[in-house]
């Protein structure tokens, strides 16, 4: 019982020491906790959303997918004949049964040609308006669509793009452009988090989407009362037999589901990643915390063991003390997590996804793992600085206090430090210099947690040498200021060590995955430069977007240009010369004169031999895995098509980072297994200009497409370049926004060790400051030994961080990564901006230091 | 009584005063109201330049307060201090440290040096905070006089508590302050050690002309003086010129007895 009470009151007395490692937990835990909470209500909102949207029983044609996307390449969505809804009508136990047709192969623009679909990646549903729809949707003004005239649109869509009622819009698919006029609005009765939706009547949508009228894409059945869908899909099937796919609502909503959710894991456990990281930064933080809590009470808990506390006492006093933290640091936690929830859902709003907050969704499990999570890693990481105050002599009460800590730093852990680092190096270097990527990458993945971990084991010993060198090198300009910030830093290396190490750990990932991302960046350029020959690239800004033919033939009208090249793709079943059968492997077809345009490199043959007829090329991975060589045939069955015996002509490297593993083929052999009508639209066009006239075809080229096409984009090889290179600075702002956690976190631990060790030193303070240390002095010691421990931390975090990144790109020079590039103008940004992460941590701590009363400070007793 | 050594300080600006620093009326108190607690009542004090001054008194008279004062280390609620010409009543926070660097050494009971300079960093670090070099010839006759010289490079962990104190003082005088002012500098040191320590601090005084401020409670302490002053709740009760360690001892059982009559 007493042991709980000095615990509270020691918490208590030292609230203010203990609120930074609270906000450390509170921040991780409302990470997790935020992460959590908007997964479960994202799923929520989309399984209200396909719930309430699917009917009873849908059957669809056979090659149509699961969730009800266009996949086809062809750009016209797969359909069943109209005949199908009769029959399904004569199915015992349907209610009702309606033909319907929609496609998201479609661009919609207004009549500034200004796309109208959605910016968060969400699908452009164009469809017929159907008694299933009537039901999920409300029309809040105009009318249902009637006639070739008039479409609806989804209130959501209309309020972001301003669309009133009679505004033109035009509906872009394979069959060509069909112009509408808005008729009326309708809003979803649940929330739609961001699909663009726009309806026609039936005939419209069939002669718009397909191209004729007398198909659907979908049946929707309504069951009469009391069968169930799964009894309905029963009869249906029984009706129609084995030809047609034939899904219960559930049936429906689990696939999307499913689909949502792979998209939404990877999200959830990327975010969780980043949490984790934050904990193991807020580790340290406890750690140091604990350890300069039990330091300064040294004396304290000398006196409790000579009046007869046991070392278990006082080893549980400290740990009961973590708990306390932990428990307000979690729940404080959950909280604040539920807000980063609804930030983030706000967050989303602003690049075009809805969700409400009436969705909300907190699962009893979230609380919980927070909870869990918070307290079982503070109590963990106080477990250390807990059996170090068990360990106080009794005598401690009778020596002075206020000596410095042992700042000797073991031999053991030197050695064992620099055997992990060795071991680390070691692996790093096996990685480095590995053949396979499979087993390199785990080689990579040993020796970076064995870097890290010994770089945090010899932290203290490092931080005694690298901050000597910055003391030379930094501080002696600023006199015996500076000297004495570098003795302050000294003093304690395992505490500078700790708190550097908080801070090397988000570093050295930026600087990994700067090194790792400027690298693709540079060697997908200079492949560019070397391999292709094309001037341009036209391809759509729709995920599996297409080009159409209409289009196609646009480009090759345009003046100015020597050739154009299509690319398509499709899949097929592969049966190789082994005997292997490879279901839905992708097969690129393209014009012969891709090998002009882009120059792919073999092993065997030559690229352009496997654009002959009845030919192909393999990449060298595929033949070696599957003991393909020059002149081997291999089955091709294509998925809309017949089956062909194909000849290796050709085996490309397979070290690239343009089509890396494509499978090639020539269109003219695509053409003769699969019929015209099933024929794959172009997945992206290739240009060259006439010589001399690049910038007269670039805009001619633009000018073709832009009016009737706005859904191509025009690249020439500098604005690919360029493209290539936001996206990858996209994806790396977003992991350094992520892993900014982990660095605000340590940040924390740097003003946290700060402000302990003015507390430590107060009567050292008071001391030069009597003797005529001014404040403004006193504050520049205080932040140059921040800054100093700052640079250490970035030191040691891009040391280490480089290191993985050189290692990265040499591991996945195997697959064309061949050029690293170290991105200076990042690392120098680090550098310097955690020098002044050092100024900033040192803000708080400093000013107090200053207005410390020098009288109180130098008291004797 | 040997003559001090005029050492010329600072430039002295014609006519220096033999009052090395000055108290008017000075009051401290603590609180208001009922709770009201004045620790300095009024008080009037010439410190004499090139003399020792020790300033005695029971726990609570007032005798660290009114060291601090003249120190610049605290302010007064009333009243005027002069550091020779200068007042510091009423000085802004920088000057005053500025001042405290300059032209004042400080000597106190314990934790007197940085624990992560070495003995010979500690005695400069005042000079060094103030951007001097410190004069050499000066700094070596200190450290000698001191009896430091072997021990220059040793940490103070590395020093006995005697060892440290010298330290201490040899960082006091290094600076050629022109007051001294030592809090109980002996208050922790056993009785031969701290001998040693007074010894400095008197030849101090007759060989290189120091001023001398000290707050003791040691009558033997006190005895090294050449001017004791007695403080009881606030006031300066009496004076003594020239004091040895019996008389001191007979007038602090004179107080203390008349303190329990009253």
């Amino acid at each position: 019982m007493t042991v709980l009470k000095t615990s509270m009151r020691n918490f208590l007395a030292h609230k203010g020491r203990m609120a930074l490692s609270a906000v450390a937990v509170l921040l991780s835990v409302a990470f997790v906790c935020g992460t959590l909470v908007f997964t479960d209500t994202m799923n929520t909102t989309f399984d209200k959303l396909f719930q309430a949207t699917s009917s009873d029983v849908q059957v669809s044609a056979k090659g149509s997918s699961d969730t009800g996307q266009t996949t086809s390449r062809t750009g016209k969505p797969p359909v069943l004949p109209a005949a199908v809804v009769g029959k399904v009508r004569t199915a015992q136990g349907v209610r009702s049964a309606e033909g319907t047709v929609f496609s998201t192969s479609v661009t919609v623009v207004d009549a500034d040609k200004d796309k109208l679909s959605p910016s968060s990646g969400a699908p452009t549903i164009v469809g017929s308006w159907n008694g299933n729809d009537a039901r999920t949707m409300k029309i809040t003004s105009g009318t249902a669509p009637r006639g070739p005239d008039q479409v609806m649109v989804d209130a959501d869509t209309a309020g972001k793009h301003h669309l009133r009622l009679g505004d033109e819009i035009g509906v872009i698919t394979a069959v060509g452009t069909h112009h509408a006029r808005v008729s009326g609005i309708a809003a979803f009765k649940v929330t739609n988090p961001g699909a663009a939706i726009f309806y026609l009547d039936t005939e419209t949508a069939q002669r718009t989407l397909v191209g004729r009228t007398g198909v659907y894409t979908d049946v929707n059945v309504t069951a009469a009362r009391g069968v169930t869908d799964a009894q309905l899909k029963q009869n249906v099937l029984a009706a129609l037999g084995h030809d047609y796919k034939v899904q219960t609502a559930k049936e429906v909503a689990d696939a999307n589901q499913k689909d949502v959710q792979s998209t939404l894991n990877v999200m959830k456990y990327a975010m969780l990643g980043f949490a984790g990281i934050a904990f193991l930064v807020g580790i340290f933080l406890i750690i140091n915390t604990f350890s300069m809590l039990v330091a300064q009470r040294t004396r304290e808990i000398g006196l409790m063991r000579a009046i007869g506390s046991s070392r278990k006492q006082v080893n549980r006093s400290v740990l009961v003390e973590a708990l306390l933290l932990g428990v307000i640091g979690s729940v404080l936690g959950v909280g604040a997590g539920v807000g980063i929830a609804v930030g983030l859902m706000k967050l989303m709003g602003r690049i075009g996804m809805h969700l409400s907050t009436d969705d909300l969704t907190v699962a009893w499990t979230t609380p919980a793992s927070g909870l869990l999570l918070g307290v079982v890693v503070t109590v963990l990481a106080a477990y250390l600085p807990a059996r170090r105050a068990g360990k106080v002599s009794p005598m401690a009460a009778l020596r002075d206090a206020g000596a410095p800590a042992d700042a000797r730093a073991g031999a053991v852990r030197a050695g064992l430090g620099l055997l992990l680092t060795a071991a680390g190096g070691w692996s790093l270097y096996v990685a480095a210099t590995a053949g396979q990527a499979k087993t390199g990458s785990g080689w990579l993945g040993i020796g970076v947690v064995l870097t890290l971990i010994g770089f945090v084991v010899i932290g203290p010993l490092l931080a005694g040498g690298l901050v000597r060198v910055l003391g030379a090198a930094l501080l002696r300009m600023f006199g015996p200021v500076g000297r004495m910030a570098e003795r302050n830093a000294l003093r304690n290396p395992r505490r500078t060590g700790a708190t550097g190490a908080a801070l090397m750990i988000g570093l050295a990932l930026v600087a990994c995955l700067s090194v790792v991302g400027s690298s693709m960046v540079a060697s997908a350029s200079d492949q560019l430069d070397k391999t292709v020959g094309a001037d341009f690239i036209v391809r759509s800004d729709q995920e599996d977007g297409l080009v159409a033919k209409q289009a196609v033939q646009a480009i090759k009208n345009t003046p100015g240009l020597e050739r154009v090249t299509e690319y398509k793709w499709t899949e097929a079943a592969f049966t190789t010369p082994d005997g292997k059968r490879l279901p839905n492997t992708t097969i690129m077809a393209v014009d012969p004169a891709y090998a002009t345009d882009v120059r792919t490199e073999t092993v065997a043959g030559e690229v352009k031999d496997a654009y002959r007829i009845d030919s192909m090329s393999v990449p060298e991975k595929f033949a070696k895995d599957h003991g393909v060589r020059l002149g081997s045939t291999i089955t091709v069955a294509y998925e809309d098509g017949r089956t062909a015996r194909l000849t290796v002509r050709a085996i490309t490297r397979s070290d690239t980072l343009i089509d890396s593993g494509a499978v090639y083929t020539s269109i003219a052999t695509l053409a003769k297994y699969v019929p015209a009508g099933r024929m794959p639209l172009d997945e992206m066009v290739l240009a060259t200009a006439e010589d001399g006239r690049q910038a007269a075809a670039y805009q001619a080229l633009k000018a073709a497409l832009h009016d009737d096409f706005p859904q191509l984009t025009v690249r020439d090889q500098t604005d690919y370049k360029q493209d290539l290179k936001d996206q990858i600075g996209q994806l790396l702002n977003m992991i350094y926004g992520l892993l900014a956690l982990a660095i605000i976190v340590a940040i924390l631990g740097v003003v946290n060790t700060l402000a302990l060790s003015v507390v430590e030193r107060t009567r050292e303070i008071g001391l030069m400051r009597a003797i005529g240390l001014s404040r403004r002095q006193l504050r520049s010691m205080i932040r140059l030994e921040s800054v100093v421990i700052a640079v250490f931390g970035a030191l040691l975090g891009l040391g280490l961080g480089m290191g993985w990144g050189a290692t990265a790109q040499k591991l996945l020079a195997l697959q064309g990564l061949k050029i690293l590039e170290i991105p200076w103008p990042t690392i120098t940004g680090v550098f310097i901006g955690s020098a002044f992460v050092g100024l900033f941590a040192a803000l708080v701590p400093a000013f107090r230091a200053a207005r410390m009363n020098v009288l109180n400070a130098i008291a004797t007793d | 009584m040997t003559s001090a050594v005029t050492i010329p300080r600072h430039g002295g600006t014609g006519g220096t005063t033999a009052v090395a620093a000055r108290a008017r009326q000075v009051v401290k108190a603590y609180g208001s109201g009922e709770t009201r607690v004045v620790a300095l009542d009024h008080i009037d004090v010439d410190i004499a330049r090139g003399r020792f001054t020790a300033i005695m008194g029971p726990s609570g008279s007032g005798k660290s307060t009114l060291m601090h004062c003249l120190a610049g280390l605290d302010t007064v609620t009333s009243g005027h201090i002069h550091l020779a010409d200068t007042e510091i009543t009423g000085l802004k926070d920088k000057k005053l440290t500025q001042l405290r660097r300059d032209r004042i050494g400080f000597i106190f009971q314990a934790f007197n040096l940085l624990p992560t300079l070495n003995a010979l960093e500690n005695i400069t670090l005042p000079m060094d905070i103030a951007g001097r070099k410190p004069d050499r010839a000066w700094l070596d006759r200190v450290v000698e006089t001191v009896g430091l010289a072997g021990r220059l490079k040793h940490r103070p962990t590395q020093l006995s508590g005697g060892q440290q104190q010298r330290v201490a003082v040899a960082r006091a005088l290094a600076a050629r302050p022109e007051i001294i002012f030592g809090d109980e500098p002996t208050g922790n040191l056993d009785s031969r050690a701290g001998a040693e320590v007074l010894g400095f601090l008197r030849r101090s005084v007759d060989e290189l002309g120091q001023t001398i401020v000290m707050v003791t409670h040691d009558p033997v302490a006190a005895s090294y003086a050449d001017r004791v002053l007695y403080l009881a709740d606030g006031r300066i009760v009496d004076e003594m010129y020239q004091p040895t360690a019996e008389q001191v001892l007979d007038r602090m059982k004179d107080f203390d007895a008349r303190g329990r009559t009253s």
